[in-house]
């Protein structure tokens, strides 16, 4: 006898129907076969399924199976496959009928019971375009599933409960779906704002940054705080619009980085590779092609603590993500697209000893030596930069002294508050387009949005000539200007908003290095 | 190949008088005998401070521009910032080197080579065209340095620095030795104070030196930054940068005012001229030099 149950399968983001054929023989000796090219977590697939459903206090029966994966030319990887091979079992021994346009997904437990199973959010996403009505998941990635309307998820517990709702024995009700404890919308951050004392310009940087979404570059010595600032950045930012949580939560569902009963993913993520990270690690890929940090950043930060220190090839695979906001990994068999909209903060040493800007440390590396470690990072990739800012080391004691210095420690949800509107007018600028912040705009847009007047024109053209400017870094100076005046809520780009945007353009050419 | 050697008359007559002159010396570049007649020698410290480079910048464009050679080792720090300051003053400047005339060495400073030859300098050598640096070769180039000039200038040097031995070599073949006090708290101005203490000339402007080769520097007497009309937050913070260069974070403490105002005004004062920005501290400029 055979049945024919539907499933999916997730390739990287995108999802492709898959039908699972069991076949019962009435002849032949009993055997378990799986074809249609299972790798070897599929393979074994089958003792899970004869352990479960014995378990089950179901007889397994003592006949030849063999279970089809169509189409067979695609490699299967993955757990999910138990619970539709089980259920066509099932359907043979108990000589029941599948619920119709149904798709069954998740993960065998020995004792019969389902377990958490990643990308249950994007099978539901396909089962809604297909026109499916009902998807059968495991209970825990239920609530997962369940955030795509207008598709009924039942939350499978056990293989016994599925063949009572079969039987019709019992009544089985699809899942609604539960958010999570709001309080989570604001980014949980390390540290405050107002806990890093000093280093008023390397904030107003970050603030900027988290604003119009601009990469930024972080030099100071060692001790300077440059990663203590990095992990307050988190409590500045605005939290996720819907359309970019859902773009979110898809890529850690496919990667199975949603806990079980989780529900979508509202605070910006944050990722914090190391610098040993290797090159797929960081863009994606492996040969089952899976999404790499940059995508798991995406609408959200990536922090790259000690920059220079990432292999050249890391480094430069992420001008194009920078640039096109998506990375486009191809393989002999796969080829996936993940989004990587992300914003940049990459902190460094000023030199190989570190100690180049240091007041009282001496720098002992010589000329060639700095140059030999600046110039690891290309010209690409500083252009793709907006902000640039050295961060000096601080004098604690000198610091804590100063009794007006709490005057200028504003607390992140006050810097927040200014960048959540700076956001709002930026999304009401771009309504038309198909960008989000100022950093992603190009010279198109620039001319369209930043109109500006004579006297902002000539101090950029004062600055180009006399900080040796680049036709690019123009753009960069506009971009930013843009954004300082979106944070004063201001219409139009003001000298002053210009004057303080060529601040952050250190990185341009290293001035401290050459004349 | 172009050689000149110690029997010419084209040879240079101070270079003649040293203990053990170079028998010949390659050089790129138009020989002019000219360039021989007034020659000030300035060596320092190769990891140079923002102060050395800045005092270097002041003496020497100064001196240049009367007309006075400057003569260096062509090594990264103060050296090369000499060359530059006489350079940006369309000022005549020799570069020794420490390898053959062919062989730019730190390779990294190549522009500054061509534009020395460019602006009718010359690079000099008495080694071979094509012979490589070498670390004994430093000293033996560091008597051509002194021999060929009336005095040497040394701005910024360590306790142990090589620009020490420029500066016995100077004594020694008779030459007038100056030395640019600096920061007693600095490492890189042990090496100076104490040539000052041993008896070298305390230079703290151009005439010091100039006196020397019977010049005098005529001060263009103009406050630029009474006529430049500053307002009170740039004056306030002139006031704060005359006393000590600061980074923009204490400077923001000290005058009150929001980091981005303090930001924007001072990228305007740096398009001015009137502030300048060296590694991560703001300084005041009180003669703009290129």
């Amino acid at each position: 006898m055979l049945v024919k149950v539907a499933s999916a399968l997730n390739l990287g983001l995108h999802t492709v129907a898959m039908e699972v054929e069991v076949n019962v023989a009435q002849r032949g000796l009993p055997a378990f076969e799986i074809v249609g090219l299972p790798t070897k977590a599929v393979a074994e697939s089958k003792e899970r399924v004869r352990t479960a459903i014995i378990n089950s206090d179901i007889k397994f029966p003592e006949r030849r199976i063999v279970v089809n994966l169509a189409p067979a030319d695609v490699p299967k990887q993955g757990s999910f496959y138990d619970l539709p091979i089980a259920v066509g079992i099932l359907a043979t021994v108990i000589g029941c009928k599948l619920p119709e346009r149904s798709l069954f997904f998740g993960e065998l437990s020995l004792d019969g019971t389902l377990r958490h199973t990643k990308g249950a959010l994007l099978l539901a996403l396909f089962a809604k375009e297909r026109g499916v009505n009902n998807i059968f998941v495991p209970h825990s990635s239920a609530n997962e599933a369940s955030i795509i309307k207008g598709v009924n998820v039942y939350p499978v517990e056990s293989l016994t409960q599925l063949v009572l709702f079969f039987c019709k024995q019992i009544d089985f009700k699809p899942v609604t779906h539960k958010e999570n404890d709001s309080k989570e919308e604001v980014s949980e951050a390390e540290f405050d704002m107002s806990d890093v004392l000093g280093q008023e310009q390397t904030k107003r940087t970050m603030e900027i940054a988290a604003g119009g979404g601009h990469n930024l570059f972080m030099i100071g010595s060692p001790g300077s705080g440059k990663t203590m600032l990095a992990r307050a950045f988190p409590g500045i930012l605005p939290s996720l619009s819907e359309k970019e949580s859902l773009e979110v939560t898809k890529i850690y569902s496919a990667s199975g980085r949603i806990p079980p009963q989780g529900s979508v993913i509202k605070t910006r993520p944050f990722c914090t590779p190391h610098h040993t990270t290797s090159n797929a690690g960081l863009i994606g890929g492996g040969s089952r092609l899976k999404p790499g940090e940059i995508s798991l950043a995406h609408r959200g930060v990536l922090f790259l603590d000690e920059f220079n220190e990432f292999s050249r090839l890391a480094l430069e695979s992420l001008r194009q993500p920078l640039e096109d906001g998506c990375i486009t990994l191809c393989r002999s068999r796969d080829k996936a697209t993940f989004p990587s909209r992300f914003t940049l903060i990459a902190s460094a040493n000023p030199c190989p000893c570190g100690y180049l800007l240091h007041p009282k440390k001496t720098c002992i590396c010589t000329q060639r030596e700095i140059e030999r470690y600046r110039k690891k990072i290309s010209g690409p990739i500083l252009d793709r930069i907006d902000l640039c800012v050295e961060v000096p080391v601080v004098d604690i004691k000198e610091l804590s002294c100063d009794d007006k210095a709490p005057d200028f420690l504003e607390s992140s949800k006050v810097i927040r508050e200014r960048i959540i509107m700076a956001r709002k007018i930026q999304q009401k600028r771009f309504s038309s387009e198909t960008i989000y912040t100022n950093a992603e705009m190009g010279n198109k847009q620039i001319k369209k949005y930043c109109y500006l007047s004579r006297e902002v024109s000539q101090i950029l053209i004062k600055a180009g000539a006399n900080f040796n400017l680049s036709a690019r870094s123009y753009y960069k100076m506009i971009r930013v200007a843009r954004t300082i005046s979106d944070l004063e809520g201001v219409k139009e780009i003001s000298a002053s908003h210009m004057a303080e945007a060529l601040q952050y353009r250190s990185c341009e050419k290293n001035e401290n290095v050459h004349f | 190949m172009k050689t000149v050697k110690i029997s010419s008359s084209r040879y240079p007559s101070l270079l003649k008088q040293i203990s053990d002159p170079p028998q010949q010396l390659y050089y790129k570049g138009k020989w002019d005998s000219k360039l021989f007649k007034n020659c000030l020698a300035v060596v320092g410290a190769r990891q140079m401070t923002g102060y050395g480079r800045r005092a270097t910048n002041e003496l020497v464009a100064k001196i240049a521009s009367m007309g006075v050679t400057i003569v260096s080792g062509f090594m990264y720090g103060v050296d090369a910032q000499a060359h530059r300051a006489a350079l940006s003053v369309g000022g005549k400047t020799i570069a020794v080197m420490p390898c053959g005339i062919d062989v730019i060495h730190p390779s990294h400073q190549k522009k500054l080579y061509e534009e020395i030859i460019a602006a009718n300098g010359l690079i000099i050598s008495e080694l071979e065209t094509n012979h490589p640096p070498a670390l004994w070769i430093f000293p033996k180039r560091n008597r051509i340095v002194a021999g060929l000039s009336k005095a040497v200038l040394v701005v910024e040097a360590g306790f142990d620095s090589g620009s020490l031995i420029t500066a016995d070599l100077a004594k020694k073949f008779n030459r007038k030795l100056l030395a640019v006090p600096g920061p007693i708290t600095s490492s890189l101005s042990q090496g100076t104070l104490q040539l000052i203490k041993n008896g070298a000339d305390l230079a703290s402007d151009a005439n010091d030196i100039l006196v020397n080769y019977g010049l005098n520097y005529q001060e263009y007497s103009m406050n630029r930054f009474s006529a430049a009309g500053l307002n009170k937050l740039e004056r306030g913070i002139i006031d704060k940068l005359t006393q000590e260069p600061k980074d923009i974070d204490t400077l923001s403490r000290l005058v009150n005012i929001s980091i981005s105002d303090l930001g924007a005004t001072l990228s305007l004062m740096q398009l001015r001229g009137i502030v300048t920005k060296e590694k991560d501290k703001y300084h005041f400029i009180q003669e703009k030099v290129c």
